[in-house]
């Protein structure tokens, strides 16, 4: 009787396993399928925080816990909907929205990573060599002594998250038009330092009010400046024309696109490839 | 085995106990009139609904408000500066990175992580994290409720399985991860996508909860915690010697089996049944949550909290 009671558990146990195994199988089948949409070229890569690893390893090393999202003094970075299949649970930036503009001063979203999904190691060895350049021209005892700030210029500088793409065929300058106001209206909540501000902290754009003859905001709100981005002037004959030309500098941070007032944006980010 | 011998499971039982000195006897009234008779207590369940609720909002209220107490998530997290990592998370991530070589990037503050939530949930019993943290139980504990009245209505039957079958899934989720070389449960852990959702905004995921939880409510009581959830696993693994367990002393039980119906885990609580007990005093096992149900309900106060070694004095 006992024995015969321990048969049937034991097979009820091993046709429990089976179904577990296979259930558990078939997930494995249905995340190889859905790697393949996530493979594809049609499906639109996100952009994601500094310092991210190539995204066959990103995906694994990131363990989705939003320690990057909270950290950052400007909350760029979102964790990823179900909509991004299995990028679920993982940081990205939607520059159009809220850029990265390096106002943490410290990339602390990839220094805070645990598990080297964002790694840091890149950024502290760039900050270090920094600061040696700086020791070379600069004595301890001078009261104006600061390697912070060529330490944290090297390091925003390291970043390439992505590259500026300006699509010429809306773009304010390249049409010779200028642009006056605020930039994407008064409801706009996207906040920044600009190059131009004394203010430390990061201040709304909708608070500020730009003049331009031709329209030059990707250039001039650039955190990187002239090795990133340029307007680019070519003259033929009587006709004087514009175009913002972006170069190796850029980070693929996306203040460029979060300033750009046409809409859509005539400049976007194509995330880093591997 | 080693577990088989320390709760004293494979010794002969004892002889039936006298009952002469229950005080259900001494009052000479049936034993569940006494019961009924004895204050009904709630002091551990609200103790332990309020550390879940506070611990969660810790989190919540780190973000909002930027406080830097309890940042990140339940996979993940940093308590005053100090990281604490998700065991089953952590176990996959350093498989998929030994076959990767990722493995060689993992900060120190990972290792850190790990070291921590192991020793401290090796000091307080593995599975304390579920019943006093995990929001997934805060929720399963609610709609375990209905699933009772459904039951006893007779509206739908109970299934039952065999408690090793989360074994089963948690090989079987390490496998996946390391041949996908993706932490595919993290997208199907309940623990994560509640934590996420009420951190940082809920999302479409939480449809999946939503079945998980109708599932139990029809089909089988707390399927996922006691069947599936690695994480419980991998947390009865780092609590198997935890010194923090539920004592049992027989001279008190009145074989009512209360203890056993409220309780999460009944085969931690086998020696309850008349007849079974082979110690005087018996303490419960690693898949124990030290939920402390059984000792809310207990008349007779024959069950108690206790540090093993020290609760002899």
């Amino acid at each position: 009787m006992e024995n015969q009671k321990k048969d049937i558990s034991r097979r009820q146990f091993i046709k429990a396993s089976v179904v577990a195994v296979g259930s558990v199988a078939a997930i494995g089948l249905g995340v190889e399928y859905i790697k393949k949409f996530d493979d594809s070229d049609d499906f639109q890569k996100i952009l994601r925080p500094p310092g991210a690893i190539l995204e066959d390893d990103f995906i694994y090393a990131c363990i989705k816990c939003g320690l990057c999202v909270q950290i950052c003094p400007v909350q760029a970075i979102k964790l990823a909907g179900i909509n991004q299949l299995l990028s679920y649970g993982t940081p990205y930036i939607d520059v159009r929205n809220q850029a990265c503009d390096f106002s943490c001063d410290s990339l602390q979203c990839v220094e805070t990573c645990p598990t080297a999904a964002l790694n840091f190691v890149k950024f502290k060895e760039v900050g270090e060599k920094a600061v040696e350049e700086y020791d070379k021209t600069h004595d301890y005892s001078d009261p104006g002594y600061n390697p912070f700030k060529s330490q944290i210029t090297a390091m925003k500088e390291a970043v390439r998250m992505g590259t500026a793409i300006v699509h010429e065929k809306t773009c304010l300058a390249v049409k010779g038009k200028g642009f006056k106001g605020i930039a994407r209206g008064a409801e706009f909540k996207g906040i920044y330092r600009s190059p131009q501000s004394k203010n430390k902290r990061p201040e709304p754009l909708n608070s500020i009010k730009f003049d331009r003859e031709i329209c030059d905001l990707c250039v001039t709100e650039c955190p990187i400046g002239e090795t990133a981005i340029i307007l680019e002037k070519s003259e033929s004959g009587e006709k004087v024309s514009f175009k913002p030309k972006i170069l190796d500098g850029c980070t693929g941070c996306g203040v460029c696109v979060m300033v750009c007032p046409t809409e859509p944006s005539s400049i976007t980010i194509e995330p880093k490839k591997d | 085995m080693f577990d088989m011998i320390k709760s004293g499971k494979d010794k002969k039982p004892l002889p039936p106990k006298p009952m002469e000195e229950m005080p259900h006897v001494k009052l000479g009234i049936d034993y569940k009139t006494w019961c009924d008779s004895q204050p009904h207590r709630n002091k551990w369940r609200y103790i332990r609904w309020s550390v879940l609720v506070f611990m969660n909002l810790l989190f919540v209220f780190s973000f909002w408000l930027d406080l830097s107490l309890l940042e990140g998530s339940l996979s993940g997290s940093r308590l005053f500066g100090f990281y604490l990592m998700d065991p089953f998370n952590s176990l996959q991530e350093l498989l998929i990175s030994a076959k990767t070589g990722h493995i060689v990037h993992l900060t120190t503050n990972f290792f850190i992580g790990i070291a921590t939530i192991v020793i401290f949930y090796f000091l307080l019993g593995g599975r304390t994290f579920c019943s006093w943290l995990c929001p997934y139980h805060f929720l399963a504990e609610l709609t375990e409720k209905l699933h009772d009245y459904l039951v006893k209505k007779k509206k739908i039957k109970e299934h039952k399985f065999n408690i090793g079958l989360r074994y089963v899934f948690w090989a079987a989720f390490l496998l996946l991860a390391f041949f996908t070389a993706n932490l595919v449960f993290e997208d199907l852990n309940p623990v994560g996508i509640i934590s996420r959702s009420i951190i940082y905004g809920p999302g479409l995921i939480l449809v999946w909860v939503l079945a998980l939880l109708l599932f139990e409510i029809v089909y089988s009581k707390r399927f996922w915690c006691r069947y599936v959830c690695p994480i419980g696993t991998t947390y009865t693994m780092i609590g198997r010697l935890s010194p923090l367990t539920i004592r049992f002393e027989l001279d008190k039980c009145g074989y009512c089996r209360d203890c056993q119906t409220v309780c999460l885990v009944p085969h931690e609580l086998w020696f309850v049944q008349r007849g079974k007990a082979t110690q005087k005093v018996h303490y419960t096992g690693s898949d124990c949550t030290n939920c402390g149900l059984c000792i809310d309900t207990c008349a007779g106060e024959a069950l108690k909290y206790v540090v093993k070694g020290f609760d002899k004095f």
